[in-house]
């Protein structure tokens, strides 16, 4: 067994400046760590599917205090404009929406390069329409946005919708690195995913304007899977429970308005198509604060399908969500 | 148990440093060299350095880091031959790059900066027939007056063909999908008027015509140039050996049309025609065929797991509508399926019962909830008529196929 020894001493001494020189050096490191580890820490910092951090919530945008006003309006017409201006007139009129000042985002369905007549993006004149609507009720800007994954310049150029946004003086925002934050959602899939944040910072309202489509893996495409268009990332991912994650559009988004474009309906080889023969003439557009509602008539009267089959609606349903039952709600049809 | 004794008592500066034999612990730096500072302020550095650079890393989030690529699977390839469709690739496909993409800097930018159409090919905008392979990342170049490329070339493989169709990708994957080339062409003098191309490579002849009977216009007008093919109201869609072409017009101009239809006919003469693995198709009769009726199911045929790489078309025959296949496989495949079929057809209620041969074929017929069949097996090839309300036109289709009288 060893017998400790003395700790050795330097011959040289240590001074008492010397002493608080070493202990300030060595202070100054530590806190110097401390900040920086502050600094360095990223609250926001996520890792989709692992992440534990909050992300940014989007606002209700919903117009509240309208009892006894419709909240589906179903109209039947023969142009875009006759036809969007009788839904919304039907509801009450854009004025019961838009606010004098209100700033304004408008979501289109932008997702492909196709021309407007195969009917896989939001029509041009639909989105015309609505943004005229709009500035006519008094809003003091317009922001259009959408996020295709491929090439947003051309599916705006190509989709006709680039020609609205310069005809009527519209904020077109295009997809750009910084344009994203993390979404934060208590959703069924969708909990922590990156966002197209931009055209949302200063919007007061929000509207979707939707075609309505077969799609090849959720039946349908309408106003609620409109906002799959806002997600960053390697979005495709979610294509494996595309139900879950089209519901979770429903609590992701409240919005002011959602207008469904049936004025010819993209039946089949969705969401792409690419023939006019899989395009069929319907003259309907539907307008309502509930996406639930509105998808569920489009689903069974412009797409002709039995709504048993289409779960992201019952999901939603479930979860309160929307209403599945339009015909319960209180709904207007009227003739353009 | 130490051996060395306590060391004395330090004096004060400038007492030389005590110096005890057997204990390190008596020794004391008192000078530091140049190096070692240098060094030592070195290795900080770098440590902030890795700190910076974890710090923006954790910054800029990468997706791709999370991504399957399949380029990394290359060697299970041989594992998995034969077992996974989707994996099998040809030779031609396992050069470098292969699953990438290149995509567009601007795929609509303006046309002006680009070279002008047709810089390859010769005078009638041909060029020499390309392979499947020769498809890969080769400029997609069209030799025609009157047209310009509005962008680059793009490409797509199975593992981002979503970047461009999105959610239709899936039924394109369904059918072994390899490789997508598409480019468009503004047409000259209408700045608003163009025509986009799309070139989908499958894995076979069979997998390309699968996808396109998939889309297929029933009320599309066949196309003199191409067999597999038809024209719609707003383009040309057809297959070419392995290549499904989809020639999409942007609007229905005549003018724009022309050009579409001229691209058409350039990529079915530049795309090589093969139809081998389609002699199924072939094996269907042209007699009394519904224009646009014929369907390919690769699996599962009918609900029958027997029944593969099936052709079914619609015929007109005695006033009746018929719908009639064919499977071509080997003898032995054959005969198994068609027994099997055979055996299928006298279950849950209902009957089946051997005909007479007919021209060399075993022939046997069915009724099952209220319709008819006649089935028959000659060599390599299974076929007949399904779902038939007239059990005497069923049997007469059947028999005169087999003796060649309806061909």
């Amino acid at each position: 067994m060893s017998t400790p020894e003395e700790p050795a001493q330097n011959p040289e001494g240590v001074s008492r400046r010397e002493f608080l020189l070493r202990t300030g050096a060595a202070g100054a490191l530590i806190a110097g760590s401390a900040v920086a580890g502050v600094k360095l820490w990223q609250p926001n910092h996520f890792m989709p599917g692992f992440e534990a951090q909050k992300g940014m919530q989007l606002p209700d945008y919903r117009v509240h205090g309208a009892k006894g006003l419709p909240s589906l309006a179903i109209a039947h017409g023969a142009t875009h404009d006759q036809t969007i201006r009788a839904a919304i007139g039907a509801l009450g009129g854009m004025s019961r929406f838009i606010q004098k000042g209100d700033v304004v985002m408008i979501k289109p369905n932008v997702a492909f390069d196709r021309p407007p007549a195969l009917c896989a993006t939001t029509h041009p004149e639909a989105l015309r329409t609505v943004a005229k609507m709009v500035l006519e009720a008094g809003a003091s800007k317009v922001v259009i946005a959408d996020n295709p994954i491929n090439s947003p310049t051309g599916c705006f150029l190509k989709s006709g919708l680039r020609q609205v946004a310069d005809d009527l003086d519209l904020t077109l925002l295009y997809p750009e690195s910084e344009s994203f934050a993390p979404l934060q959602l208590d959703g069924e899939i969708l909990r922590n995913w990156t966002f197209f944040h931009e055209p949302f910072k200063k919007a007061t309202k929000v509207i979707g304007v939707a075609p309505c489509k077969d799609h090849n893996l959720c039946r349908a495409s309408m106003t609620t899977k409109n906002w799959y268009g806002l997600l960053g990332g390697r979005r495709n991912q979610f294509h494996q429970q595309i139900h879950s994650i089209v519901s979770d559009f429903a609590l992701m988004m409240k919005p002011t308005l959602v207008v469904l474009d049936g004025m010819s309906v993209l039946m089949r080889n969705g969401p792409t198509g690419g023939r006019l023969s899989d395009v069929k003439p319907m003259g309907t557009v539907v307008a309502g604060t509930d996406m639930i509602s509105v998808d569920s008539y489009g689903y069974q009267h412009l797409l002709e399908r039995d709504i048993a089959e289409l779960t992201y609606l019952h999901k939603a349903d479930k979860r309160g969500l929307g209403n599945i039952n339009w015909q319960q709600t209180v709904y207007k049809e009227v003739q353009a | 148990m130490s051996t060395g004794a306590a060391p004395p008592p330090a004096t004060g500066r400038g007492a030389a440093p005590p110096k005890r034999k057997g204990s390190r612990s008596a020794f004391v730096r008192t000078k530091v060299s140049f190096f070692e500072r240098a060094l030592s302020i070195g290795i900080v550095c770098l440590l902030a350095g890795i700190a910076v650079a974890l710090w923006y890393a954790g910054h800029h989030f990468d997706p791709s880091i999370y991504s399957v690529t399949t380029a990394d699977l290359e060697s299970t390839r041989q594992a998995v031959a034969g077992k996974a469709g989707t994996l099998r690739v040809d030779a031609s496909q396992t050069g470098d790059g292969a699953s990438s993409a290149v995509l567009p800097s601007a795929s609509t930018g303006p046309a002006a900066a680009q070279p002008d159409a047709g810089s390859e090919g010769s005078g009638d905008g041909t060029a020499a027939p390309a392979t499947g392979a020769a498809l890969k990342k080769e400029p997609l170049e069209i030799a025609l007056p009157g047209i310009k490329p509005m962008g680059d070339t793009e490409f797509y493989s199975s593992d981002d063909l979503y970047q461009k169709i999105d959610g239709r990708s899936p039924a394109y994957q369904g059918f072994n999908f390899q490789e997508l080339r598409c480019r468009t062409f503004s047409i000259d003098g209408d700045g608003s008027s163009y025509v986009d191309v799309y070139e989908y490579r499958m894995d076979t002849n069979v997998d390309a015509f699968g996808i396109f009977a998939l889309e297929r216009d029933p009320k599309g007008k066949p196309l003199p140039f191409a067999k597999d093919g038809y024209s719609g109201e707003m383009g040309y869609f057809f297959r070419q050996g392995d290549v499904y072409v989809q020639i999409i017009a942007s609007d229905q101009n005549p003018k724009t049309m022309q050009m579409a239809q001229a691209i058409a006919e350039n990529r079915a003469k530049v795309l090589p025609a093969d139809d081998s693995g389609l002699e199924g198709r072939r094996a269907l009769p042209s007699a009394g065929l519904v224009a646009g009726s014929i369907t390919f199911t690769q699996d599962n045929a009918q609900g029958q797991d027997f029944l593969k790489n099936v052709f079914q078309g619609t015929y007109d025959f005695e006033g009746q509508k018929l719908s009639y296949f064919v499977m071509a496989t080997t003898p032995d495949a054959a005969s198994t399926a068609w027994k099997s079929y055979l055996a299928f057809c006298g279950k849950y209620g209902g009957k089946a019962a051997q005909a007479p041969d007919i021209a060399g074929a075993k022939v046997f017929q069915a009724s099952n909830f209220g319709t008819y069949k006649v089935i028959y097996q000659r060599a390599g090839q299974l076929g007949g008529v399904v779902d038939a309300t007239n059990a005497k036109a069923a049997a007469d289709f059947v028999s005169q196929y087999l003796q060649g009288q309806i061909q």
